[in-house]
């Protein structure tokens, strides 16, 4: 009977019913195979195939049956269709699978016990998982290629161990656009290599060996440091710059080990810059501040956290006796979390009743939430962005990596002009759709003044890259001489960074608590050095050693990012969490134990000294934090001038 | 060193007839070796360059090609085909002559600098008259050592042919873009006769080359060639050794 035969009618929601081994699900129209088999549990293997990249199917890995086609099928490039009724457990495919893997392992040298992939190489697991139990081919015919062969300061290449996959090649094409790696000759005796054996110039580098689903491309900063299954995984941000990447943090033997990327679509998109995933190693072998310190005229003596704070809130207090509030000062840094800058600011504005509060040296005389309005994801759904200057991309080099794959994959029309740019020089824009504009904080007027002639005629949107990994939650927060917390206006404007410094250089101020200073630039050592000798009371708590930590009359050792727990904010208001990957390097309490102690000291008793106790309290002030949440963006709906 | 201007002007003209700029790369690359010889590293650079493509991808589909050099060649280029067709009819006999004549491995350069060698080539097209072999840009088809011999020593009295040997991919190039797109891209054209008043070797058409006598024997006794189907033939070339017989997967199984 025909009726018999014909499926029931599908339900109508968009939606294609797939089965796999005896599972169903629906999933969106255009989803791979080998996705709808991830959403049901299902194992498919893959090598060629990759989240961020459009399919190739070379590989021959994912070869499933499907029924009613007369040969297996690429998963990783079949899309589901109505009815679509897949098996991953027949007995061809198994065999497909063998016979893949025994090609794949044919020239592939016996590496594993000396390959730096060992333990998380998907050849290894999937030859334990799916492979024959022995090879038919004698291992004294292996044709060889070129061992460790160094493509550039970072990255070291096995040509051996490809199984040539496409993946760096595509990665070179697809993601970064830069094309160094290609495939050259042909047949066995193919190979990736670069332009002449040209040395990769790349900043993008890091991320090769983490797509590389074998030990052919190895990072050569952590060759050899670690087996994968000794390290400790924390998930972290990556604390270089204001993109706010998300990052595992994987150390042992109370070092970090390497930085690792870890997937978030709407920020990183799963790449990291060079310059981020070498910043964890760097901390490794870098001076810190250990104990605290008290120094006067006659020298300088290690005390106890307690002494040393005590000793803070003392001369503090008499400063102020003295010379009266305004003679005090507090700097920040964008280095703190969220947690860290609260206390900070309450403590000046509350406990020391000082308006001279900053976190950076430059002076922002108008700020609001109106210059974040454009998050990073949303860079795709412009119809143009507007990149001003080299200096965004110079600060937050992963958001090269966003723009062209709206670019090449959304058609998103980049524009990218001098800093100083006005409508004429941007040319011709789409008439629909929104805009987006980039800027670095030094350019924000620019960006302001040109933003304000294009919003005549369209929807702009802005984004400004701010600096040090939470320069912008210091500004959400208040750590601002001219705004108060959330863009609250203040009473009374005090002074911004580098008139604070100039002031204390003068004997204007005579007393300064500094956090975090380390990290400023060098080229303000001169006047830090100044301000050092002119203050009376100069209260620093700092992980590393600098101007200003030498010649702290009270020094206190604070914790590095990934020592401690919080929240920091990137650029577009995203909070994210921080969490400790590795003990402190010092015994003293963390920074906001110690400004709440410093508060008790101070007369204000009762401040929570507990991270997660002090983001409850913050949330509650700023409603925008709240709705953030963890993970999702701080928005505020009303520019405050301030 | 900067390819000459006549090189340059090719490669532009190439450009424009495909839609997609990397599309001209094969050509393109031509170009280049008809004036140096080889590929070198500044010439696919510029290639680069003036197709808006990165050096790498140039080199990435020139490695691909065995016929293009990456080093400098010889002054003649001997292109012996291996594949089925001319193995079948006695390519390897060929290999090992021009082996022994030419005292260098396949791949290298007589150290006179007079002829390049290469026995990796695949088939040429001239399968009809196999075992054949491509020397500057000409086929020299039922090839046997004698012929092979005569060859070679005509060739080691010529000069090392000039740019114009073959067909000069730009005349192909200009002659196509005046022309209607009828006639599809054939650079660098190694079928098309030489033109009439091009220097170089005489025209070879076939077996009619008069120096060279077709063979008069049947087609036949040329099939099972001693030594064809040796395994020291197979490995001679770079192969593997020849797989062992192994039983074939029931199909049952699958
Ligand atoms: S790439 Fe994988 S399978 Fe190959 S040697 Fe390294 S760990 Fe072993
Ligand atoms: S080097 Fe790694 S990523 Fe690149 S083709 Fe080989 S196996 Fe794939
Ligand atoms: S993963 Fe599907 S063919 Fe490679
Ligand atoms: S097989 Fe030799 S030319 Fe075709």
């Amino acid at each position: 009977m025909a009726a018999d035969t014909t499926p029931p009618a599908a339900p109508e929601d968009g939606l294609v019913g797939i089965t796999i081994d005896g599972r169903t699900a629906r999933v969106a129209k255009g989803t791979l195979v080998t996705d709808a088999s991830a959403i049901l549990g299902i194992h498919i293997p893959v090598y060629c195939a990759h989240p961020k990249m459009d399919p190739v199917a070379v590989c021959r890995m994912c070869l499933v049956h499907v029924e009613k086609m007369p040969k297996l099928q690429p998963a990783c490039a079949t899309p589901v269709s109505e009815g679509m009724v897949v098996s991953t457990e027949r007995a061809d495919v198994a065999k497909t699978r063998e016979g893949v893997l025994e090609f794949l392992l044919l020239n592939h040298p016996l590496d594993c016990p000396v390959c730096d992939r060992g333990g998380e190489c998907d050849l290894q697991d999937f030859a334990f998982r799916y492979g024959p139990q022995a090879s038919r081919f004698p291992i004294t015919e292996k044709v060889h290629f070129n061992k460790a062969v160094p493509l550039s300061d970072r990255i070291e290449l096995d040509q051996e161990r490809c199984i040539l996959c496409w993946r760096c090649t595509r990665y070179y094409d697809e993601i970064t656009g830069e094309k160094e790696l290609v495939l050259q000759e042909r047949g066995v005796h193919t190979l990736v290599n670069t332009f002449e054996g040209k040395p990769l110039t790349s900043a993008f580098q890091g991320n090769l060996p983490e797509i590389c689903p074998v030990g052919a491309l190895t990072n050569r900063k952590y060759r050899f440091k670690a087996r994968p299954w000794d390290l400790q995984r924390t998930k972290g941000v990556c604390p270089t710059c204001s993109y706010g990447c998300n990052i595992n943090i994987d150390s042992r033997d109370f070092e970090i080990k390497r930085f690792a990327s870890r997937d978030n679509p709407l920020v990183d998109d799963m790449w990291l810059c060079d310059r981020g995933r070498d910043s964890g190693p760097s901390w490794n072998n870098v001076e810190r501040i250990r104990r605290p310190v008290l120094r006067d005229a006659t020298g300088s003596r290690e005390v106890s956290v307690s002494e040393a704070v005590a000793a803070a809130a003392r001369s503090l207090r008499e400063v102020r006796e003295r010379h009266g509030p305004s003679s005090i000062a507090v700097l920040g840094s964008a280095e703190n979390t969220n947690e860290e800058i609260w206390l900070l600011q309450r403590l000046a504005r509350t406990a020391l009743e000082t308006p001279h509060l900053d976190h950076q040296l430059e002076a922002f005389p108008d700020i609001g939430p109106e210059e974040h309005a454009l998050g990073i994801a949303e860079i795709e759904q412009c119809a143009a962005v507007i990149v001003l200057g080299d200096e965004p991309e110079r600060e937050a080099p992963v958001l090269t990596l966003r723009l062209f794959k709206a670019q090449t994959k959304r058609g998103v029309a980049i524009r990218r002009v001098v800093a100083q740019a006005t409508r004429s020089l941007v040319g011709e824009l789409p008439a629909e759709g929104l805009i987006g504009l980039i800027a670095d904080e030094t350019n924000r007027e620019h960006a302001t003044a040109l933003a304000g002639e294009l919003s005549r005629s369209h929807q702009v949107r802005r984004m400004t890259v701010t600096r040090g990994v939470n320069g912008r939650g210091a500004k959400d927060l208040g750590m601002l001489p001219n705004s108060g917390p959330g863009y609250t206006a203040v009473d009374q404007a005090g002074k911004a960074g580098r008139h604070i410094l100039e002031a204390s250089a003068a004997g204007l101020i005579t007393g300064l608590v500094v956090m975090g200073g380390s990290v400023w630039s060098a080229s303000v050592t001169p006047l830090l050095e100044r301000v050092a000798a002119a203050l009376e009371v100069l209260v620093v708590i700092d992980t590393r050693p600098g101007p200003l930590s030498r010649a702290a009359t009270v020094l206190i050792p604070g914790h590095a990012i990934f020592e401690k727990g919080g929240t920091v904010t990137n650029m577009e208001g995203r909070v994210q969490r921080v969490r400790p990957a590795l003990p402190p390097a010092t015994q003293t309490p963390s920074e906001t134990r110690i400004l709440s102690a410093l508060a008790a000291e101070l007369g204000a008793a009762g401040w929570p000294g507990d991270h997660l106790l002090i983001n409850r309290e913050l949330v509650t002030a700023v409603p925008a934090y709240a709705r953030a949440g963890n993970g999702g963006r701080a928005l505020f709906e009303a520019a405050v001038r301030a | 060193m900067p390819l000459a201007s006549d090189t340059v002007r090719e490669i532009t003209a190439l450009r424009v007839r495909y839609p997609q700029p990397r599309s001209a790369i094969l050509p393109c690359l031509w170009a280049v070796q008809n004036e140096l010889g080889y590929l070198s590293a500044e010439g696919m650079e510029e290639v680069a360059a003036i197709l808006d493509l990165a050096p790498s991808e140039v080199q990435a589909v020139s490695t691909f090609y065995s016929m293009y050099f990456a080093q400098p060649a010889g002054d003649h280029q001997l292109l012996i085909c291996v594949n089925v067709s001319c193995a079948l009819r006695g390519a390897d006999a060929i290999v090992d002559h021009v082996q022994s004549r030419l005292g260098c491995p396949s791949g290298g350069t007589t150290g006179d600098g007079k002829f390049t060698w290469e026995s990796t080539i695949e088939c040429l097209g001239a399968c009809g008259g196999a075992p054949a072999m491509q020397v500057n840009h000409h086929f020299h088809e039922n090839l046997t050592p004698d012929r092979v011999d005569g060859l070679l020593e005509r060739l080691r009295a010529e000069p090392r042919p000039s740019h114009a040997n073959g067909q000069s991919v730009g005349h192909v190039a200009e002659a196509l873009t005046v022309k209607a797109p009828s006639s599809g891209p054939h650079p660098p054209s190694a079928e098309t006769p030489p033109a009439p008043n091009a220097e170089g070797p005489p025209a070879d058409t076939g077996v009619s080359d008069p120096a060279f006598p077709a063979p008069e024997l049947p087609l036949g006794e040329h099939t099972e060639m001693p030594g064809s189907r040796s395994k020291r033939s197979y490995t001679k070339r770079g192969s593997r050794s020849a797989p062992r017989k192994r039983p074939r997967p029931n199909a049952g199984d699958l």
